[in-house]
This record gives structure tokens, C-alpha cells and sequence, in this order.
């Protein structure tokens, strides 16, 4: 009784004013617009999808896809379940986007310190490189590349170089290393994989110890040699105990009435024109990236350097880049993520990447489960992303004082 | 203190080395530096060369820029004044009419801008119409009333100019009210209207061209800064559940493809309306890219505010501020001003992400002319022409955003330390 007569004699804030009120009915009404919203949203696509008999849920994923995919990095046949061609187009997405993210990084960075050089001619050439590259659309640069290979001559006219590389509107191919069987390409994987990583824990040893005792070491020579060392030695081993090559290298060749080229490795016009387009286009954005990383990096260091005798080589590779590295890292990673999601244009020049096959998927499958799938695949790839750039950060943050 | 005693007068000081300044000096220290610096310029300079050289014989001797005059004035207006679009009459008038609104307000953005950038904005769109009007384009059906409209463009700058000058109207906020309305009365006068005569009804697909995607670009720009503010707020809120809901609606839309976003909202969004639920395909499209376009604005102008000290905002607190005069006053006009790149290089981005509506079936600059490649086989050898054209066409558009931002940033800072 007397808290209701405190309550109508209330005499505080008035209710319309009273901050707490007001957060917490901002956050009752935003939220329940939210979910309102949401479930409006799927409960009618629900309601439309009983109405308009649209077939719907996720048993499609076992049945067999039936339609065959351009270019695919792994082996793949029509028979195969709609899950493994969701697979092999996510694949051929990831193999995309690491090669263009190493390529756009190495080209930017060029062209990034090529802004900042001393000489005019050089950092006019890598501004004219940038503001042209980063204005103009990706799609329209993609269509460039595309209708360039397109223009050259067909497969039974097309150029070849020294009998192995040719040149021709359906792509390029090139001679290509082939194990002669499962186990033994297994192996060399794995050989490869332990001879890089022998060759940086060599680099690595040495790059301390020349730190440590100022004794020149050569890391960078000593550690390819000890990858280049460990591939030769095994490959050696392997002719003498089995007496025969390890793997052949499969070359390309024209065949049968149509000039199909059979053998090596067929790279095809829409995977380099994309390739090629999404290295140049990310690259321009990558260079400003790392021209603010370096301009960043205080006058000071660059001239105490100097003063201890660096080389201008020497003075980019262990004075500016080790600090730039701190300020480009979180943006490059942003960029890495465009590229990734930038290679969603594929299907604009014939590539089936995720996002190509995807909407060819939609044709046969439910749309709704085919969108949650793709959705989750690319979240996934951004959150790997962000996951390593997030870790690379952390190792090269300045730890204590 | 050697002039001081009169030993040394300024005239003995000894000149600089001839070869260290002038010509010579910047040359040698600009490209003849080191052995290594000229070899640089060596090799550069013969890039060039070469680039130069082969590009003008190239683009004056072996390319076919006939594709560009065939399409004409499709790059611009797209299908709209074809016989399937606009049947028995002459519609090209109407875009006309908006470019018109258009010059008008940016001569009122002039006038309230008292010269500067504005200005030259404003002269440049206007005398380019015009010039425009001499060129002979392959429209059909198109009479002298449009060349007419062309150089009119000229004296509607002036007109707008002269609004802010003799009129009371020569605020911001009128060239945004005007604006706004321009683009608006823009709208309707392409849709046109059942039964009045020269307003034929134009379906949204046949929008195209080069309008189609300043249209697009335009309401997105307009639109995601003010949806990306109010998400850069909501994100740094210190309400949990608004902060949730932010979070969720820019994650989503950064983390997905622009392309996959735009052929779900083909396909799905239909399915949760009646199925007699007038359905707009571009209207669909240009709310996805400007949602998609607000997450990342969302993202630059959190980063301004996070750079912001917090200072700023205890010292106004301090004065006696509330909360959102804190916001509107105070953090969001620094933060704003100190992202200004980020944001421009978004509306940039957003700007060529509209070509990406070839998706959705719409016929924009970069698609009119890939189709017209694709249906006329005999054109495929000038697809590099086509596509160096579209190049230059939206260099000169995002160039120019990027100069406007600049000279703005410059203005900006006047007071800053």
C-alpha cells in the first residue's frame, strides 16, 4: 500500500527523462523489432515454400549433382553428391584466393616501395600503377583479361612455345609434374612440406645467430639450399631404389579431331583472367597499404640505419619492414578478405568458383539451403582469415617494454 | 655571428655547386643518384617509352573504337528510349530533364560553396553535357529538342548559381532539400505515368546505362552514411542488446561476397512477399548494395570515433552536455572529418559495385556493352577497346570523387593543428 502511494506520488525524474527507462526500452523494442522482423522474414519464405511446392531442407546433399563444373582442382565427375561438388567449387574459391593473395602481396609490396623511391621516374610509374588500378572496376578489368584470351587464336592455331607451353583462347598449358600414383604424390607432398620447413628452421637458426654474434651466415642462402637439398637427396634415393623417376612430367599435347590438349596442366582463360585481374586490382590497394606501413615507421630509424651502414636492401628488410609490418598487417588481412570475396565475380567471365556453381545449384536444389550453405562457407574463410592474420599480429607485436 | 663581424659579407658566401641545383641538381638527385638509381630510370625510362609508344600507335592506328559509336548513347541511358521501352514516343527528354535538376543543384552547391571545387564540379558536368551535344549519336528517333536540353545544362548551372544569390534559398540545407527533391521528381519522371502524353510508363529494366549506375550510386551514398553513422553508434553502444544487433547486421553483410547478396535478393527476398506483391527488382537491388554499402561505412566511422580522445567527450560532459549532443556536436563531426578518405574510398567502392547488377539481369554501362560483344560476335575483336573506354569512364568518375574528397579534406583541416 505504501509503495503503490509511493508510486503515484512519484516526484523523481519524470519516466520519458529517466535514462535507465530509456535504455532498457531502446533495448526491449529494438530487439523485439529484430526478431519480429527475422521471423516475418523466414516464416514467410517458409509459408511460400509449403504454398509454391519449392523444394526445400538438406537431403538434396547426397544426391548426385548431374552437371558438370568448367575447371575443378579436385578430381570430379557428374555422379558425384551435390556435398562434394559444393567441395570441389569451394576449392577451386580457396585455391583462387591463396595464390591471388601471395601474387597481390608480392606485387604490391613493389609497387608500394616503388611509391616511396627516391627516383622520380619509379614512384611516378607506381602512383599512375595505383590510381589507375584501384578506380576502375574489378568486373571491368576481369572482362579485359577474359575477352584478351578470348581474342587469341583457337587450340588447333594456337601458339606454342619450345613443343611444351601453349598459348591458345581455351587457356594456357603447361608441363606438369604427375606421381605415378596416389602414395607416392602423398610422399612428396609430405617431403615437400618437411624440406620447407627444415629449410626455415635452418634460416632461422642462422638469422639469430648472425643477430646474436654479428657473424655473417647467409640465412636466406643456406635455407633454400637445405629445401632445394632435401628434395634432390630423396629424389636421388628414389631413382636408385626403384630405378625409375619418382614422378613424370606429363606434357601437353593436341589430340584427337577437336585439338583437345590432353596432359600437363590447363590453366583456363576464365582462372587467369580472374587470377590476373584480381592480382592487379587487390595489388594497387595492397601498395597504399604498405606505403602508409612504411611512411609510418619514424624518420629517426630510417636515418640511425644509415649511420650503422645498412644498405638500402638491408635497411628496407630489417629496419622499416619489421615496424611497418606492425601497422600494415590489420588492413592487409581486410584486403586478403576482399580478394576472397572478390573472386565471387568468376562467374561473370566463366569461372565456377562457389558463388558460380552455387547459382547453377539453385536451378536443382533449394535455394534457401544452397544461400545458408554458401553464407556459412564464406564466413568460414573470413573467419580463417581473420583467425591468422590475428595470430601473425600477435607474434609481431611489440611484447614489454 | 660571422656577418656580425663584418668578415664575411653575404655576397662571399660561395654559391652552390652548379650540378646541385636547377636541372642538373634534380636530375641527379632525383634520378641519376646511384649507379643503381640509374639503372632504374633506365629501365623505366624505356618502359615508357615502350608503353607510350605502342599504346598511341595502337589506340590511332589498330583499334576499333567503332563499338563505341555504335552503342552510343546506350552507354548512357542504357534500353530506356527503345521502341520495347518507351513505344510511339520520344522518352529520351526525361533523363535529360534530371540531368538538368542535377546541374541546378550542383550550381546551387556552387553558389553556397562560394566558388572553389564546387565550382569547377559543377562548370566540368555542365560543359561536358553540352560538348556532348555535338557528338553524333545513333539514337533513334532523337530531334533537336534533346541537343537543345544538352546545352542547357549550361545556363541551369547558372540557374542554380543564381537561387543562392538572389533568393533566400542559399543554405546547405536548401541544396539538400532541392536535391533530394531533384532526385525524387528524377525517379518519377523516368517511371512515368499511365496516360499523360510523353510520360509513357518505362519498366525499371529497361533503366540502364551509365544512369543507372549514378541512379544506384547516388541513393546509396546518400542513404549508407546515415544508416552506417547510426551502425557505428549502435555497435559502440553500451546497450547489449542494440550492440548484439549491430554487430550481427555488419558482420553478416561484410562477410559475404556483394554478388552473393545481390542474387539471394533475387531470389529469396520475393519468396517472403504475396505472391502478387508488386515486386521491383532494381529497387531490391539498390537496397542491398546500400545495406551492404553501410556495413563497411559503419566500420570507417567506428574507426574515426575509436581514434577520437576521450577527452573530447569528458570535457563536453563536463560543460554540461547530454548524450547526444555529445554524439551530434562534439565526436561525430571530428570523427567524421578525420575519416573523410575512408569514407569517400567507400562511396569510390560503392560507385564501381554497381556495375555488379549485371547479376540481376540489369543492363548497366559495364553490361550493355559485354552483351552487345556477346550477341554480335563480329564485334569480339573490339571487346579491348570496349573495356578500355568503361576504364576511362569510371576512372574519370571515381578520379574526380577522390580530387573532390582531397580538396575537401584540405578545407577541413583550415584550423586544425
Amino acid at each position: 500500500m505504501a509503495q503503490m502511494t509511493g508510486l503515484l506520488t512519484y516526484q523523481g525524474i519524470p519516466v520519458w527523462r529517466h535514462a535507465q527507462i530509456i535504455q532498457w526500452a531502446t533495448q526491449i523494442v529494438s530487439g523485439f523489432l529484430a526478431v519480429v522482423l527475422v521471423l516475418w522474414f523466414f516464416l514467410n519464405i517458409g509459408g511460400a515454400i509449403q504454398d509454391r511446392n519449392i523444394p526445400y531442407g538438406f537431403s538434396f546433399l547426397d544426391r548426385e549433382y548431374q552437371t558438370p563444373i568448367g575447371h575443378h582442382f579436385l578430381p570430379y565427375e557428374s555422379s558425384d553428391s551435390f556435398l562434394y561438388a559444393i567441395g570441389v567449387a569451394a576449392t577451386n574459391t580457396v585455391v583462387v584466393s591463396i595464390i591471388g593473395v601471395i601474387l597481390a602481396t608480392a606485387l604490391g609490396i613493389a609497387i608500394g616501395v616503388g611509391r616511396l623511391s627516391g627516383n622520380w621516374i619509379v614512384s611516378k610509374l607506381a602512383l599512375a600503377y595505383v590510381e589507375f588500378f584501384r578506380n576502375v572496376p574489378l568486373l571491368v578489368q576481369l572482362f579485359f583479361w577474359f575477352y584478351i584470351f578470348l581474342a587469341l587464336p583457337p587450340v588447333r592455331d594456337g601458339f606454342v612455345f619450345f613443343e611444351s607451353l601453349h598459348v591458345n583462347n581455351a587457356g594456357v598449358s603447361v608441363p606438369w609434374p604427375v606421381p605415378p600414383d596416389v602414395g607416392m604424390g602423398l610422399v612428396w607432398l609430405a617431403l615437400a612440406l618437411a624440406g620447407v620447413i627444415a629449410g626455415i628452421i635452418v634460416h632461422r637458426f642462422l638469422l639469430r645467430r648472425e643477430t646474436m654474434t654479428g657473424k655473417t651466415s647467409y640465412p636466406v642462402i643456406y635455407g633454400t639450399l637445405t629445401t632445394v637439398g632435401i628434395g634432390l637427396v630423396t629424389w636421388i634415393a628414389l631413382m636408385a631404389t626403384a630405378g625409375e623417376s619418382p614422378f613424370v612430367i606429363s606434357y601437353p599435347e593436341q589430340q584427337g579431331t577437336f585439338f583437345r590438349i590432353e596432359g600437363g596442366f590447363t590453366a583456363p582463360a576464365g582462372l587467369l583472367a580472374l587470377l590476373i585481374g584480381l592480382v592487379m586490382y587487390t595489388a594497387s590497394f595492397i601498395a597504399e597499404i604498405v606505403r602508409a606501413g612504411i611512411t609510418s615507421v619514424g624518420k629517426g630509424q630510417t636515418e640511425a640505419a644509415r649511420a650503422l651502414g645498412l644498405s638500402n636492401l638491408g635497411l628496407l628488410r630489417h629496419v622499416t619492414f619489421p615496424q611497418a609490418l606492425r601497422v600494415i598487417i590489420p588492413p592487409l588481412i581486410s584486403q586478403f578478405l576482399n580478394l576472397t570475396k572478390n573472386s565471387s565475380l568468376a562467374g561473370a567471365i566463366g569461372y565456377s568458383d562457389l558463388t558460380n556453381v552455387a547459382k547453377t545449384m539453385t536451378q536443382t536444389a533449394p535455394p534457401v539451403s544452397i544461400f545458408i550453405l554458401i553464407m556459412l562457407s564464406y564466413l568460414a574463410m573470413s573467419l580463417a582469415y581473420s583467425l591468422a592474420g590475428n595470430l601473425y599480429n600477435r607474434y609481431v607485436r611489440i611484447t614489454g617494454a | 655571428m660571422m656577418t656580425d663581424n663584418g668578415d664575411i659579407t653575404t655576397a662571399s658566401v660561395i654559391a652552390p655547386p652548379r650540378s646541385e641545383v636547377g636541372v642538373i641538381g634534380w636530375l641527379r638527385t632525383n634520378l641519376f643518384s646511384t649507379w643503381y638509381d640509374t639503372t632504374m630510370t633506365v629501365i623505366s625510362l624505356v618502359v615508357v617509352v615502350w608503353l607510350m609508344w605502342f599504346g598511341l600507335t595502337w589506340a590511332f592506328g589498330d583499334a576499333e573504337w567503332r563499338v563505341i559509336g555504335t552503342l552510343g548513347g546506350q552507354f548512357i541511358i542504357g534500353q530506356f528510349n527503345t521502341e520495347s521501352a518507351c513505344p510511339g514516343q520520344n522518352c529520351f527528354w526525361r533523363p535529360q530533364v534530371g540531368l538538368l535538376l542535377a546541374t541546378i543543384v550542383l550550381g546551387m552547391a556552387w553558389g553556397v560553396a562560394g566558388g572553389g571545387t564546387a565550382k569547377k564540379v559543377a562548370l566540368a558536368v555542365a560543359v561536358v553535357a553540352a560538348v556532348m551535344s555535338l557528338i553524333p549519336y545513333s539514337f533513334e528517333r532523337m530531334g533537336m529538342d534533346v541537343r537543345i536540353l544538352l546545352v542547357a545544362n549550361i545556363p541551369a548551372v547558372f540557374l542554380g548559381l543564381a537561387i543562392t544569390r538572389y533568393t533566400p534559398w542559399r543554405e546547405v540545407k536548401h541544396v539538400a532539400i532541392v536535391g533530394v527533391a531533384s532526385f525524387l521528381l528524377t525517379l518519377f519522371l523516368l517511371r512515368g505515368v499511365e496516360g499523360l502524353p510523353g510520360m509513357h510508363p518505362v519498366s525499371v529494366i529497361h533503366w540502364g546505362g551509365l544512369m543507372l549506375n549514378v541512379l544506384l550510386a547516388v541513393a546509396g551514398i546518400v542513404l549508407s552514411l546515415p544508416i552506417g553513422i547510426g551502425l557505428a553508434l549502435g555497435r559502440r553502444s553500451q546497450l547489449p542488446v542494440v550492440k548484439l544487433l549491430c554487430v550481427a547486421f555488419i558482420e553478416i553483410f561484410r562477410g559475404v561476397p556483394l554478388i552473393t547478396l545481390l542474387f539471394m535478393s533475387q531470389v529469396l527476398v520475393p519468396l517472403a512477399f504475396p505472391e502478387n506483391f508488386p515486386q521491383n527488382s532494381l529497387f531490391r537491388a539498390a537496397v542491398v548494395i546500400t545495406l551492404f554499402s553501410s556495413a563497411y561505412m559503419a566500420e570507417n566511422i567506428r574507426g574515426g570515433l575509436q581514434a577520437l580522445h576521450p577527452g573530447q567527450a569528458e570535457a563536453a560532459r563536463a560543460l554540461g552536455l547530454s548524450g547526444w549532443q555529445i554524439t551530434f556536436l562534439i565526436s561525430l563531426p571530428q570523427a567524421i572529418r578525420n575519416v573523410i578518405p575512408a569514407i569517400v574510398g567507400q562511396f569510390i567502392a560503392l560507385f564501381k559495385d554497381t556495375s555488379l547488377v549485371y547479376i540481376i539481369g540489369m543492363l548497366d554501362v559495364v553490361e550493355i556493352g559485354r552483351a552487345f560483344i556477346q550477341g554480335n560476335p563480329e564485334y569480339l575483336p573490339s571487346a579491348r577497346e570496349l573495356f578500355i573506354f568503361l576504364a576511362i569512364v569510371f576512372w574519370i568518375f571515381t578520379y574526380g570523387m577522390s580530387y573532390v574528397s582531397r580538396r575537401v579534406e584540405d578545407h577541413l583541416r583550415v584550423g586544425t593543428r
